[in-house]
């Protein structure tokens, strides 16, 4: 079976079968890093290369990552396009109104600290770290789909190191 | 009609309510006075041989001297096209809505005054559009607006 | 018995839900089930990009005005490289202009595209959505392969285009077309005849024509209730006036004829970019524009025919290297001011109210900008 080979077992042979003994962690984080479901959050230009990334050359679902459309059930936002000051208490609506543990991954140039619209613009957020907590950036103008498929890796990676007493936030 | 003798034929027929600007410009500017705006647009929409039906664009500018507010339209069905523009000071500037004549003036209109702080007489709907609920600092694309947050690109 | 209590209610279909036409908000009355009004609240991408052109240089200001329709950025660049022009009176060679058509005939594809996967996706079916994505990535190749870039290109320049086509971009395009063109009765296969999609998108959403053009709205909206008003045909800019194509028209005014005038316009695309591609000239790719660019003092307003109808730049200059005022101006703006005109008290349910939306075909940035 593939999963005794992705995670830390200690198994022991008994007469009929086998006796495998791992952590709990390991087969949690497991399971949870290998099926992120995201929330469909796209507001801009890179909303478009978020489509592009989930059709058909570069897949998502070959790492267990669908859309969903309501946060209740996702547990990931990939924060795709400009936040604009009008719009940034409603991404914070969104991301309280996901269940713990959750992540984001800032998409993009004008999440990470406004991108092309830094200078000039009086309606732009400049990056969304002082809205919501960012887990991963993924920079760019659009990023590429590679990148992004780059940024859930590591994301998946953060995920299996997570400890379960980091659940809960404060 | 072809676009060549439309300058001539409005020079002639509307007399005094539209002016031609100087020529020389890539494209004729006629400019109408405040008081004469919404009978001037509805004779330029019902003219037989002009039939002046679609509002293409509408906007106000800042030209660091004075305000702009400039019309462009065209025929859907007799191939042509103008533009139009009222001035306006900077002191209480206020213009008349043209929501009469052409529909699509409205939401032009309503980003118009909160963007400009040009007040539009007799517009069925006048609500921000584009800017938050809560915003208090100004009309943001005039030439001299600033505001705390707000960073200009260094020169190069 | 006691009386039914009948109030209307309202209900908010807010910044975010799950179709993929960035963020607009609906506020809707409802009478039940049946929708009574819909109205638009938008401004939640207003990222003030006019404010931001007037303190660019004019080559500066052509990536900026990418981000303002990014699914036909290269229409964006054309414009505004064409109102430049027109106000510096520069002669565009005539390979640049083959190229740029080839460009922007290819982004037109490219556009009707997603929005045959969108509008799909929208009533439940996920099928074409991969299917239109894929014959997409096509295209995305060739623009990769000409300016980097998949999605903002800033390839059409003031004065031509920025650099010339490889030697592969002509095979590689022909190719494309051609495959293109098998895979639309695919689509058609898939849609057409399905009695969910007849019934969801036939005799709903009617726009009436005279209506619809005192609302301004342009475009494939326009084209699908009779109106034959084509800028490719009716205003020609660049060398439109040399290819031969049909304007594509429908006369029933609802969604089913939005959907297919968009399915005719790929088809006649496909047409003018093989036209091209056989009559494509040698010669220079660009005039000589100098690097700080100051047009003469003046202003003006161009206009062209963009996938979602009339998108135009009204460009003021004083002679100095930095543009006084652009103003822009989308397709997508006047239709969703003309939204709540077809939706009032027609009856219609929600489900309808997201097959009309989705056929309209709006995109958010070109109405917050």
């Amino acid at each position: 079976m593939g999963l005794i080979k992705k995670v830390p077992v200690y198994t022991e042979s008994i007469p009929g079968g086998a006796l495998v003994a791992t952590s709990l962690e390991a087969v949690l984080n497991f399971g949870r890093a290998k099926s992120l479901w995201y929330l469909l959050f796209g507001t801009a230009c890179c909303a478009i290369e978020l489509m592009c990334t989930g059709a058909s050359r570069y897949d998502f679902d070959r790492l267990g990552m669908m859309f969903r459309a309501s946060p209740r059930q996702a547990d990931l936002i990939i924060a795709a396009g400009t936040i604009t000051k009008k719009m940034g208490p409603r991404l914070r609506k969104l991301y309280d109104q996901m269940a713990e543990p959750r992540y984001v991954i800032a998409m993009g140039g004008c999440t990470i600290k406004g991108g092309p619209f830094y200078y000039d613009s009086y309606s732009v957020e400049k990056g969304i770290d002082h809205i919501v907590p960012v887990d991963i950036y993924v920079p760019g103008c659009p990023p590429r789909p590679e990148s992004l498929l780059e940024g859930c890796l590591h994301l998946q990676e953060k995920v299996r190191r997570q400890k379960l007493s980091e659940w809960q936030e404060k | 009609m072809t676009q060549q003798e439309l300058t001539a034929y409005i020079q002639s027929s509307f007399e005094g309510k539209l002016t031609l600007l100087d020529t020389g410009r890539a494209e004729p500017m006629f400019e109408v006075r405040p008081d004469d705006l919404l009978e001037v647009a509805r004779r330029l929409r019902d003219d037989l041989q002009l039939k002046f039906d679609y509002l293409c664009n509408m906007g106000a500018s800042d030209t660091r001297e004075r305000l702009e507010v400039v019309y462009s339209i065209a025929s859907t069905t007799r191939r042509l096209r103008m533009d139009f523009k009222l001035v306006l000071g900077y002191e209480n500037p206020a213009v008349e809505s043209v929501t009469p004549v052409w529909p699509a003036a409205n939401w032009y209109e309503r980003e118009m005054n909160e963007l400009f702080g040009i007040e539009v007489k007799d517009h069925p709907d006048m609500r921000p559009l584009l800017l938050p609920e809560d915003w208090d600092q100004g009309y943001p694309m005039l030439k001299n607006w600033d505001a705390p947050d707000f960073v200009r690109m260094p020169e190069l | 018995m006691p009386e039914l209590r009948t109030e209307e209610f309202q209900i908010n279909m807010g910044p975010h839900h799950p179709s993929t036409h960035g963020v607009c908000r609906l506020l809707l009355t409802m009478d039940g089930e049946k929708v009574v009004e819909a109205v638009p609240y938008v401004g939640y991408l207003h990222r003030a990009i006019e404010k931001i052109c007037e303190n660019r240089t004019y080559h500066m200001c052509i990536p900026i005005l990418d981000r303002f329709e990014y699914v036909t950025s290269m229409s964006c660049n054309y414009v505004f490289s064409l109102a430049a022009e027109k106000l510096a009176r520069i002669e565009v060679p005539e390979r640049a202009e083959y190229l740029r058509v080839i460009m922007l005939e290819l982004n037109r594809i490219a556009s009707h595209l997603i929005f045959v996967g969108t509008t799909a996706m929208d009533l439940g079916a996920l099928t074409p959505f991969l299917y239109g994505l894929r014959e997409r990535e096509l295209i995305m190749d060739l623009f990769e392969m000409t300016c980097g870039q998949r999605l903002t290109y800033n390839y059409i320049r003031i004065g031509g285009v920025s650099r010339d086509i490889p030697p592969q971009f002509v095979p590689k395009c022909r190719e494309a077309v051609r495959i293109i063109g098998g895979k639309l009765a695919d689509y058609e296969g898939i849609l057409n005849e399905n009695p969910i999609w007849l019934a969801r998108m036939k005799g709903i959403g009617y726009a009436d024509p005279q209506q619809a053009i005192a609302w301004g709205v342009s475009g494939p909206v326009l084209r699908a209730s009779g109106v034959k008003y084509d800028l490719r045909r009716d205003d020609p800019y660049s060398i439109y006036d040399k290819f031969n194509f049909d304007v594509a028209v429908r006369w029933n005014g609802d969604n089913y004829d939005r959907f297919l005038v968009r399915i005719d316009e790929i088809r006649q695309s496909l047409k003018i970019i093989s036209q091209a591609l056989d009559g494509l000239p040698e010669g220079e790719t660009r005039a000589k524009v100098k690097a700080r660019f100051k047009p003469p003092a003046g202003e003006v307003y161009v206009r062209i025919e963009n996938s979602r109808g009339e998108m135009g730049v009204y460009l003021v200059s004083d002679g100095s290297e930095k543009p006084v005022r652009v103003k822009t101006r989308g397709g997508s703006y006047n239709q969703l001011q003309f939204l709540p005109e077809i939706v009032r008290g027609r009856g219609y349910l929600i489900a309808d109210l997201v097959a009309i939306f989705a056929t309209f075909d709006v995109i958010m940035p070109e109405v917050d900008r």
